[in-house]
C-alpha cells in the first residue's frame, strides 16, 4: 500500500505532474519574457501561461468532420501521458537518490520520442491540407535530430565507463572534456528542435502554414499540447542536466547548483532562440546529419581513446 | 541609347502611329489605332528593349483607350502606346500576352472590369470579379444617369 | 464574474482576417505587435489558425468574393469570441458606399451566421494603433 500511494505521489505531484507542470508553466513565461526584454519590449506577466491554459479549457472543441476522431483526441493524450512519465523517471533519478534502475536511460530516450510521434499522429489525424504540410516536416525533423541524440548519449555512456543507469552517469560532469563538450552542444540542439523553438519550428511555422500541425485543435485538446510543450520545457533541460553537467545532488547547496544548472540551460535556448531565423527542413536535415553526426562519430573517437589511454580530459 | 536616340528610332514606326506627345522628358505617348497597337508594342519590347511595366483601360466617351506602358530603363522613360478602340459596341484589340506573357493578368483585369476582348489571349478567365458576377455585366464602364450596375 | 470570463478577458488571442481592405488597416494591426505598442503586456497573441483565436480582427470592406468565406471563418472560431471591425470600412463601409463589390459591412455579414455575435467598432482610416488597443481593451472588460 504504502508503496503505491509513494508511485501515485511521485507521478502526479512531485516530480510529477503538478511539479513539472508548475516549473514548466514558469519556465515558458521565462522565455517569453526574456525574449520581450531582448527586442525591447515589455513582455506578458507573470501568471500569463496559467491564464493561457485556463482560457483554453473554457473554450469550445471543434473536431474536423474528416478527422479521425479517436487519434484526434488519443494524440495529445499520449504525448502529456508520455512527457509526464519522462520527467517522474528523471525527477525521481535525480531528487530521491538510488532509486534508479540500471538501463533506465535508455527507457528515458524512448519516452523522448513520444510526444514527437503523438504529434505527427494527431496532426495527420487532422485532415487539414496545412497540417499535412506541418506533419511532413515533423516527421523529417525528428528523422533529422534523433540520430545525434542517440550518438551523443553513446559518447556520454563511454566516458561515464559504460554506466547505463542515470544514477551512476549523473554522477560524472561529462562536459569538462573536449569529447564531452561537442556532445552537450549536439545535444543542446537536438533538444531545442524537440521542443520546437526557432530555429526549428518549421512544423508550426506561424507565417508560412498558419500554425501547421496544430491548426485544427482548439479548446481542450489545444490546452493540452500547451501543457505538453511547457512540460517539455522541464524534462528535457533536466535530462541535460542529469546526464552531461553533473546531475542535482541531495543535499540542500546540491539542490540549489542542480535548479542553477537547469535555469543555465534554460538560458541558452532563450539565446539560440531569440538570434536565429527559422531554417527550411532540408537544411536542418543536413545539419543535423553532416555536421552534427561528423563532430558526434570525432567525439565518439576521442572518448574512446581518453577512456583507453585514461587521458581524462579528451 | 540616350533620349534623342530612342526618339530617333521611333521614326521607324512612324507608319503606325497617329501622332508622338511628349508631356515631361520622361513621358513619351504613342497615339495609334487598335488595329495597330499589336505591331507598335511589338517593335518597343523586341527592337528597342523596353520592360513592360503595366496596363491601363480608359473609358473615354467616344473611344475606349487600352494604354500600354514600357519602361526604358537606361534612360528612366516611360513609352505607353496609346490604342485608340474605336467600336464601343465590341471592343476588341489584339492580345501582347502572345509575346510578353507578364501581361496575362493585366489584361484578363481589363477584360473582366471593362469588357475590351483581348483577341488570342492565351488563358482568358475571370480574374478580379466574384465567382457569382454574372456575365456580361462589366462595372467600370461609364453609365448614363439611368442606368444601375447588376 | 465566472473564471473563464476572467480568462478570456486575461489572455485574448487574435486571428486577423482581411476582407478586402486597402491594407492600411493591416499594417496599424501588425505595428501592434511592435516594440512600440506592444501587445503582449495585455496577454494578446496573432495565432495563425482561426481555432485558436478569441478575438477577430476584421478589417475592409466586405466584397462579394471575401462574404462567405468570412462566415465560414466565424464558423471555425472556437465560441465565445468576439468580432472586432477594425477601420471604417469594415465599421460601415466608409468611402467604398454602393460600390459594386461591396455586399455589406462586417456586421451584416457576421449577424447572417450568429445574430447574437458580440461586435465591437474601433473606427478611423486607419485607426491609431492606441485607438485600437483602447478599443480592444474597452471591449474585453465589458464582456
Amino acid at each position: 500500500m504504502n508503496n503505491e500511494m509513494q508511485i501515485l505521489f511521485w507521478i502526479l505531484v512531485f516530480p510529477g505532474f503538478v511539479f513539472t507542470a508548475g516549473l514548466g508553466l514558469f519556465a515558458s513565461w521565462l522565455v517569453r519574457k526574456v525574449s520581450a526584454l531582448v527586442q525591447y519590449r515589455v513582455g506578458p506577466p507573470f501568471f500569463q501561461p496559467f491564464w493561457d491554459i485556463r482560457k483554453l479549457l473554457s473554450k469550445e472543441v471543434l473536431i474536423p468532420q474528416e478527422a479521425n476522431k479517436w487519434v484526434f483526441i488519443g494524440a495529445p493524450l499520449v504525448a502529456l501521458a508520455g512527457v509526464l512519465l519522462l520527467s517522474t523517471v528523471l525527477g525521481v533519478a535525480a531528487f530521491c537518490s538510488g532509486k534508479s534502475f540500471v538501463g533506465d536511460i535508455i527507457v528515458v530516450i524512448y519516452l523522448m520520442v513520444l510526444p514527437s510521434l503523438a504529434l505527427i499522429l494527431g496532426s495527420s489525424a487532422s485532415a487539414s491540407p496545412h497540417a499535412a504540410v506541418g506533419t511532413a516536416r515533423e516527421m523529417k525533423l525528428v528523422l533529422g535530430y534523433e540520430l545525434p541524440l542517440v550518438l551523443a548519449v553513446i559518447v556520454v555512456i563511454i566516458k561515464s565507463g559504460g554506466a547505463l543507469g542515470l544514477a551512476a552517469i549523473s554522477e560524472n560532469t561529462p562536459v569538462a572534456s573536449i569529447s564531452g563538450a561537442i556532445a552537450f552542444l549536439v545535444c543542446l540542439l537536438c533538444i531545442h528542435a524537440k521542443i520546437g523553438y526557432v530555429p526549428f519550428d518549421m512544423a508550426e511555422a506561424e507565417t508560412e502554414l498558419g500554425s501547421g500541425v496544430l491548426m485544427e485543435y482548439s479548446g481542450g485538446l489545444l490546452a493540452l499540447w500547451n501543457l505538453t510543450s511547457a512540460m517539455m520545457l522541464v524534462a528535457l533541460p533536466m535530462f541535460l542536466v542529469m546526464v552531461f553537467l553533473g546531475g542535482v545532488g541531495t543535499t540542500a547547496g546540491g539542490i540549489a547548483l542542480g535548479l542553477l544548472k537547469y535555469v543555465l540551460v534554460v538560458v541558452l535556448i532563450i539565446l539560440i532562440k531569440n538570434t536565429n531565423p527559422r531554417v527550411r527542413i532540408d537544411q536542418a536535415m543536413r545539419f543535423f546529419w553532416i555536421w552534427c553526426g561528423l563532430a558526434l562519430i570525432i567525439a565518439i573517437v576521442l572518448a574512446t581513446a581518453g577512456n583507453i589511454y585514461g587521458i581524462g580530459w579528451l | 541609347m540616350d533620349r534623342d536616340q530612342l526618339t530617333e528610332s521611333l521614326t521607324k514606326i512612324k507608319n503606325e502611329l497617329i501622332k508622338v506627345e511628349k508631356t515631361v522628358d520622361s513621358r513619351l505617348y504613342l497615339v495609334c489605332e487598335s488595329l495597330n497597337a499589336h505591331k507598335v508594342s511589338n517593335f518597343i519590347f523586341k527592337t528597342l528593349g523596353c520592360r513592360f511595366v503595366t496596363a491601363t483601360a480608359i473609358d473615354s466617351f467616344h473611344y475606349y483607350e487600352v494604354l500600354y506602358h514600357f519602361s526604358h530603363d537606361q534612360t528612366g522613360t516611360v513609352l505607353t502606346v496609346k490604342a485608340l478602340i474605336r467600336d464601343r459596341e465590341n471592343p476588341s484589340i489584339e492580345s501582347i500576352a502572345q509575346f510578353i506573357p507578364g501581361a496575362q493578368w493585366i489584361e484578363r483585369e481589363m477584360h473582366d472590369l471593362m469588357g475590351i476582348e483581348f483577341r488570342n489571349h492565351p488563358d482568358m478567365r475571370r480574374l478580379i470579379l466574384a465567382d457569382d458576377w454574372p456575365q456580361g455585366v462589366y462595372p467600370l464602364r461609364k453609365k448614363t444617369k439611368d442606368e444601375k450596375v447588376s | 464574474m465566472s473564471l473563464s470570463a476572467k480568462a478570456v478577458k486575461k489572455s485574448p488571442w487574435v486571428f486577423h482576417v482581411n476582407t478586402g481592405a486597402c491594407n492600411n488597416c493591416d499594417i496599424e494591426i501588425v505595428d501592434l505587435l511592435t516594440p512600440r505598442f506592444d501587445v503582449e503586456r495585455f496577454g494578446i497573441k496573432l495565432v495563425g489558425s482561426p481555432r485558436h483565436a478569441d478575438a477577430l480582427l476584421v478589417t475592409g470592406v466586405v466584397t462579394a468574393q471575401a462574404a462567405p468565406r468570412l462566415k465560414e471563418v466565424y464558423r471555425q472560431t472556437a465560441k465565445p469570441c468576439v468580432v472586432f471591425a477594425i477601420g471604417a470600412c469594415a465599421c460601415g463601409t466608409g468611402i467604398f458606399h454602393k460600390g459594386y463589390h461591396v455586399v455589406g459591412p462586417v456586421d451584416k455579414i457576421i449577424k447572417e451566421v450568429d445574430p447574437n455575435a458580440i461586435i465591437a467598432y474601433v473606427p478611423g482610416c486607419p485607426p491609431k494603433p492606441e485607438a485600437i488597443i483602447s478599443g480592444v481593451v474597452k471591449a474585453l472588460s465589458i464582456l
